[in-house]
């Protein structure tokens, strides 16, 4: 028990403690993808009657399992295979999210539960009770696996290291359970041996040093043996074998970079910027690399761009690029500095447990943040908060906040932290995959906001000290007992937080991390001038009842820039408050009639043109919570010349970004000319210049009338790349200064969304974008122009305005109109080149097929799914694939094609490439064929089946997938029992195979419509009884383990049902109000209407008298 | 009576030509010879008593005298040719007469015989100029160490260069506007040729031949295409990047980092690591003493060594 005290308040969720394991995989073989090895854990019971030991296994099969040299038994059971048993006719979702929180949460290793329970062997149940040391060793294989580890082999003649035959390992979160027995969680650390054989012309990467290479008694294979000293967790184990090309990073030597064949000059420019990111994080942490390795690999059909483990990184070799392309490089260049972000926290520092999460994804994306704000520049960096910032918001207001510490501040275990959503928060492995980005994303805001309120020097300090810890007690023994000072947890970083700074940070993580108050604050701002008293009436309301919002309270900043200077001013938001009066500095006004100098924020003073501003005010722009110190939506209204000085003058990107945002309702001859100047500003950056292009066009369309002169932007983009003598020819390509670069793409593309009085794309726009196509030449260029070109084909695709159909014809090549014409011999010219001449990333081929899609939309081509459905099959790139299907998702929305449904259901479950599979469902929840409030032919009873078995079964490999499709279909069906199903006939269903009977729990919700309570409650209820049974499921089936048996409803009784519905009842009061409150208005609503139209003859009577009868 | 000789042989040649189309002076001239040839047959006919002849026998025998002239002035250009000459002289139609087995001492009797009969001279008539092949620019004379009875040089086109006299566009405009053009020609035809060759897609059902597209083809190894940059470009990298040719790969298996022994690489190792990356920027040039375990060598299996 001594144990615990060095532990520091860390206690292991297990009664056991690793401190050492061996993998060893002896043989891989790619034709039959299989996989054989063993492992050997070295564990220290904790408790004194340590007699079953819980491991995490998935799809493995094993053969034997020995405790210290003694045969052990062992049983294997996974309820996530299947998460819904019981052949029932139960199709609604809560019911499933519920029970498949359950069935994870019964192999969580952070619950003390595994897969795989070994029984110790009677004879060392002495040995254990001194807490002695144990050696599990389990030999295993996997065949074809279908998650974990992902085999890449290509169909062609040779050796498979001649065909670039590899594999790696993947998966989201904790997946490391997929290709080896071990403990998969980030807070049971370990020393590693690794050894893996492998075909002598492969090579194996994987974590920690190669110790040696050794060559098999035949010569013919080769031993790499991998030492990892540094305790590690089982997930954050890797592996990548293929027939790589090695690469020693000039810079580093200990860095070494694997590509597959013939990439090896992509990867040398690739990876040839890595030092200097090493070099400024090693420099802002104070502090060395923690590993003394680090590998990248880059493989193809990768399951995410970056998948950061210990010690090496595995990115998709689409990263990859020459020295040609500038579009990837910044890309590819941010990928490889947040793999090594996470290098320190994430792999080198794990977590204590799930809840933590959002530190280890908060300071790595902090200090990515701060990587970007180095290596690109404030401007960038604000943007990208700003981008940010906008995507949470958007997202929060539409699903409901998202919850950085699920169980912060303990509470009843039962409640469901966030009822607003269709899946279980406690668990990664139940997460959609959107939420999680944004989980990822504002972790890295609120981490941010904190050093708003500490300073970025204390901050830093306190990653150092993190750092500084975890590398002293990753040095120890284990005995010692350090080890978990590895692990960070949200209490413990909040602490040092305030050790180091010694201020108190509560108010913020109250706002931002409590339960109920998870979302954005939503400010509506107004202001007025009083100028008898020279003061600023500014009002600031807040919305608080919207799903996703909270209330705030505390500091604001304001800036107010008037005409003597810019002046900051702290509000205090208060409950009730909601006017405040500032006081203006700036006094008279008569002098300054036309021109002034004006000094700005950063202290630079400008001549200003004031003939614009209402005479009576000294205010020029007015800003709430410039430096985004809130997680905030701001809507703030002030008169439009306001706005054009704020674009004009303003110094912030950020602040010209929301100006340009608000001009779009300000379409007059002054907001054009601010937007001109703009875009004509060299010094300006060039990300505003681009929204500004957009802005443009859409003011130019709503001026159509009394628009003057060549269409918005001709003459400005004829100034800066045509040629003087000849306007109507663009210079040939010269791409050396990128920002003028990315301003030429985009302008032709916001251009094209220009419309005249009949709304159609003026005839000399289109002329104009064709002549920069025929003129476009890149001979002397020193880039490639793939990317111009393909925005050319997407400004083309922006002009197409919908035909005009005479009584429903079909669409042929004769009665296309002339413009159409021109721009399909374009796209055709261009797709058919694209065979001959391929271009990097085959960025043309996937505008043109968006261009397609487009136009078929438009009813100018005939609308087939045959051409993208021949470009999304496996064998192409990947970014045509997902091109390709988005045009198909998008063909079965608008053609409510069933057979193409079925198609893209298919592949989700057949394709070999799990991020295509992830995609398609991804495309099909964004742009989904039907939704729950809509009656469609699609929609039926075979399709409900399809789905359930998809999400209950076929997905249990990946877990990403099973979320993907719980997204799908809850975005079709909704969170109740979908409508095309018919009711059942019986309230009560009897499983004689098991001898008990089940409520069917299909009934509640018609039964209770009439009632004022919700129906889904009831649902969720019966769940929460299955959450005990599957928590306690595992135990009762090592007590019968003869029997096969279900996870869920095992315990259901008839009996209990009065009782424990009536229970619900009171219990779920409180909550259910909430529920109605938001998220579910519209579902309640309908609910209502439903038992009128779908009322079965058995409803009624299944709330009183469940029958018996089967 | 070379000069005879040659025209003979061209007079063969010109008849034959001259059936087609009388009018040419070249003909006329040929012609000219032949009634003058036929005069002389005529004559030595009358000479040896003959009264009156066929026309035919006359062609005949003009024909045979025109074949034996001609063989004297071939055979004699032979000789002198032989002897390294351009212009016969008297010896080599002697050698040539007495070759024919003619007895050349009786010639000076014979053309001193009295009644013999005077022939007026043939009409004069123009030698026909031969057409000289584009002459473009001035023969060069020939240089001191050429004898000046050596042919002369052809003329410079043929050896030095065709000067082409069109003027060069060089209005921007213009090429701008051609080089677009047949860009987008070539294109276009390269792109339908491949179309009709192969299988295409199209986008309308009942048209497919307007806007063709070349199949959708999958690749085995789809990422090679779409990343590496095509041969073209990848001229234009290398032109920029010079870095050294990267042999890591191919030392992988080779052992030319030899360590002595497994404590010495490990301590290498270690010191490489404990050195500052800042510093490392000025260690690149030292290739040769990077110790990377990828690079090392495989161990052989130590055959005592039990698993």
């Amino acid at each position: 028990m001594n144990r615990k005290k060095g532990d520091k308040g860390f206690e292991s969720p297990r009664p056991y403690k690793t401190t050492h394991q061996v993998v060893c995989i002896n043989n891989i073989n790619f034709q039959r993808k299989s996989v054989v090895g063993f492992v050997e854990l070295t564990i220290f019971p904790t408790v004194a009657n340590l007699n079953r030991i819980k491991l995490n296994s998935k799809q493995c099969r094993i053969y034997r399992v020995r405790v210290n040299d003694l045969e052990a038994a062992f049983i294997y059971n996974d309820p996530t295979l299947e998460v819904c048993h019981n052949e029932s006719k139960q199709r609604n979702l809560n019911y499933f999210s519920n029970a498949y929180a359950a069935a994870v949460s019964a192999v969580d290793p952070d619950a003390g539960n595994g897969e795989l329970c070994i029984k110790v062997p009677s004879e060392l149940w002495k040995h254990v009770d001194e807490l002695k040391v144990l050696k599990i060793h389990i030999n295993f294989s996997l065949d074809q696996p279908k998650g974990g580890l992902h085999f890449v082999v290509p169909s062609i003649e040779g050796s498979m290291a001649e065909r670039g035959a590899h594999v790696f390992s993947c998966g989201y979160q904790n997946s490391t359970r997929f290709w080896f027995p071990c403990v998969d969680s980030y807070s049971e650390l370990c020393t590693w041996k690794l050894e893996f054989t492998v075909d002598a012309a492969m090579v194996a990467v994987s974590n920690g040093d190669l110790v040696e290479t050794v060559y098999t008694h035949d010569m013919r294979k080769k031993t790499f043996h991998y030492m990892l000293t540094i305790p590690t967790a089982a997930s954050n184990i890797s592996l990548a074998i293929g027939p790589f090309e090695i690469l020693v990073d000039p810079y580093m030597h200990e860095v070494t970079h694997f590509c597959l064949p013939q990439l090896l000059p992509l990867l040398k420019h690739t990876t040839s910027y890595l030092h200097e990111v090493f070099e400024f994080y090693e420099e802002i942490l104070t502090c060395r690399y923690p590993y003394s390795c680090f590998k990248t690999v880059f493989i193809d059909e990768a399951y995410v761009e970056v998948a950061a483990y210990a010690s090496m990184s595995i990115f998709s070799t689409n990263l990859l690029h020459s020295a040609m392309i500038i579009d990837e490089t910044p890309l590819t260049r941010r990928c490889l500095a947040q793999s090594l972000a996470q290098q320190f926290f994430g792999c080198f520092i794990s977590r204590m447990s799930w809840s933590d999460e959002w530190v280890l994804k908060g300071i790595s994306g902090y200090i990515y943040g701060l990587w970007m704000k180095k290596t690109f520049g404030v401007n960038e960096y604000r943007h990208w908060i700003k981008e940010e910032l906008d995507k949470i918001v958007a997202y929060e207001l539409k699903t409901g906040g998202v919850l950085l510490h699920p169980i912060f501040g303990g509470g009843k275990e039962k409640d469901n932290p966030a009822s607003h959503l269709h899946f279980s928060i406690k668990h990664p492995h139940t997460l959609s995959w959107e939420y999680y980005t944004m989980f990822q994303c504002k972790a890295h805001l609120v981490m941010r906001l904190i050093e708003n309120r500490i300073s970025m020097e204390f901050m830093l300090q306190v990653f150092n000290k993190l750092l500084s810890l975890a590398s002293t007690a990753s040095s120890q023994k284990f005995q010692s007992h350090m080890w978990s000072q590895m692990l960070v947890s949200t209490s413990g970083f909040l602490k040092s937080i305030s050790n180091v700074s010694g201020k108190d940070i509560q108010p913020l993580i109250k706002q931002w991390f409590f339960r109920d108050q998870s979302g954005v604050v939503k400010f509506y701002g107004s202001f007025a001038f009083n100028r008898k008293r020279n003061v600023l009436e500014l009002e600031i309301k807040q919305d608080y009842t919207s799903p996703g919002t909270q209330k705030y309270v505390g500091p604001l900043k304001v800036t107010v820039q008037e005409l003597d200077g810019s002046f900051n001013h702290t509000l205090q938001i208060e409950e009730n408050s909601l006017k405040h009066d500032i006081p203006c500095h700036s006094k008279s006004r008569r002098c300054r009639n036309k021109k002034k100098k004006i000094p700005l924020m950063n202290g630079e003073e400008v001549d200003m043109d004031l003939s614009a501003m209402d005479a009576d005010s000294p205010l020029l722009w007015i800003r709430i919570d410039p430096d985004m110190s809130v997680l905030r939506k701001v809507e703030f209204e002030q008169a439009d010349f306001m706005w054009q000085y704020q674009l004009r003058y303003e110094r912030d990107v950020v602040a010209q970004q929301e100006s340009i945002l608000a001009l779009e309702k300000f379409p007059t001859p002054a907001s054009r000319l601010a937007l001109t100047d703009i875009l004509d500003q060299e010094q300006c950056f060039y990300r505003v210049r681009m929204s500004a292009c957009f802005c443009l066009a859409k003011i130019a369309n709503s001026m159509v009338s009394t628009w003057t002169g060549p269409p918005a932007m001709k003459s400005l983009f004829t100034r800066m790349f045509c040629c003087k003598t000849c306007p109507n020819i663009v210079k040939t390509n010269n791409f050396l200064s990128f920002q003028s670069y990315f301003l030429q793409k985009t302008m032709p593309v916001a251009m094209a969304l220009l419309r005249d009085v009949h709304n159609l794309c003026p005839k000399e726009v289109l002329t104009f974008i064709l002549d920069l196509i025929k003129y476009n030449d890149n001979r002397k260029n020193k880039f490639s122009d793939n990317y111009y070109r393909a925005e050319m084909i997407d400004a083309l695709a922006n002009s197409v305005t919908p035909a005009v159909s005479v009584n429903n014809e079909v669409r042929t090549v004769d009665n296309l109109s002339p413009d159409v014409r021109l721009i399909l011999e374009e796209i055709t010219r261009f797709l058919n080149m694209e065979k001959l001449l391929p271009s990097y990333r085959h960025t043309i081929t996937v505008s043109c097929l968006r261009a397609i899609r487009v136009l078929q939309k438009n009813g100018h081509v005939p609308s087939d799914p045959a051409l993208f459905k021949s470009y999304a099959e496996y064998g192409h790139f990947v970014d045509i694939r997902i091109a390709a299907l988005e045009a198909v998702v998008d063909y079965t929305k608008v053609d409510r094609s069933y057979e193409e449904l079925q198609w893209l259901l298919n592949m989700i479950q057949t394709d070999p490439v799990p991020y295509v599979r992830h995609k398609i469902l991804n495309m099909l929840t964004k742009n989904p064929p039907f939704t729950k409030n809509m009656e469609s032919p699609l929609c039926n009873e075979a399709l409900v089946d399809q789905l359930w078995k998809l999400m209950n079964s076929g997905t249990s490999h990946d877990w990403r997938l099973r979320c993907g499709a719980v997204d799908l279909y809850f975005t079709l069906f909704g969170l109740s029992r979908p409508s095309c199903l018919p009711l059942p006939e019986l309230g009560l269903v009897l499983n004689l195979k098991e001898k008990k009977a089940v409520l069917n729990p299909t009934i509640i919700p018609e039964a209770v419509a009439g009632n004022q309570f919700s129906n889904s409650q009831d649902e969720e209820e019966i769940d929460m009884d299955t959450v005990h049974d599957s928590q306690a499921f595992i135990s009762h089936h090592l007590n019968m383990l003869e029997r096969p048996s279900t996870p869920v409803c095992s315990q259901y009784r008839t009996l209990l049902y009065h009782k424990h519905f009536y229970q619900e009842h009171k219990k779920k009061k409180k909550k259910h109000k909430h529920k109605h409150k938001h998220k579910h208005k519209h579902d309640s609503r309908e609910r209502d209407k439903e038992p009128l139209t779908y009322h079965s003859p058995a409803g009624g009577r299944s709330l009183r008298s469940p029958s018996l009868s089967d | 009576m070379a000069d005879t000789a040659a025209s003979a042989g061209a007079g063969s040649s010109g008849t034959r030509s001259g059936s087609k189309q009388s009018t040419n002076p070249a003909d006329n001239y040929h012609l000219a010879r032949r009634r003058t040839l036929q005069v002389v047959v005529s004559s030595l006919l009358t000479e040896a008593g003959f009264e009156s002849a066929e026309k035919a026998s006359v062609e005949t025998l003009t024909e045979m005298l025109q074949s034996y002239i001609s063989e004297i002035g071939r055979s004699a250009k032979s000789y002198c040719e032989h002897t390294a000459r351009t212009q016969p002289t008297l010896s080599d139609i002697v050698v040539t007469l007495v070759e024919m087995g003619f007895n050349v001492d009786t010639l000076p009797a014979y053309a001193k015989r009295s009644q013999r009969m005077v022939i007026t001279a043939p009409p004069v008539t123009n030698q026909p100029v031969t057409p000289k092949a584009l002459t473009a620019g001035q023969n060069r004379p020939h240089p001191p160490h050429i004898p000046s009875h050596f042919p002369e040089f052809p003329d410079p086109h043929t050896y030095i260069k065709t000067p082409t006299y069109r003027e060069p566009v060089s209005d921007y405009q213009v090429l701008r506007e051609k080089a677009a053009s047949q860009r987008r020609d070539v294109e276009r035809a390269l792109t339908r040729f491949m179309a009709k060759t192969g299988e295409t897609q199209s986008l309308f059902k009942d048209d497919v031949s307007t806007f063709p597209l070349i199949a959708a083809r999958p690749f085995t190894i789809p990422y090679l295409t779409a990343l590496l940059p095509s041969e073209l470009e990848m001229q234009q990298m290398e032109e920029t990047d010079s870095s050294e040719q990267d042999e890591q790969t191919d030392t992988e298996n080779l052992p030319l980092h030899i360590s002595t022994d497994d404590s010495g690489a490990e301590k290498e190792n270690t010191s490489v690591l404990q050195q500052n990356p800042s510093l490392s920027g000025s260690r690149n040039g030292e290739e040769n003493i990077i110790d990377n375990p990828y690079l090392r060598p495989v161990k052989k299996p130590k055959i005592r060594r039990k698993k």
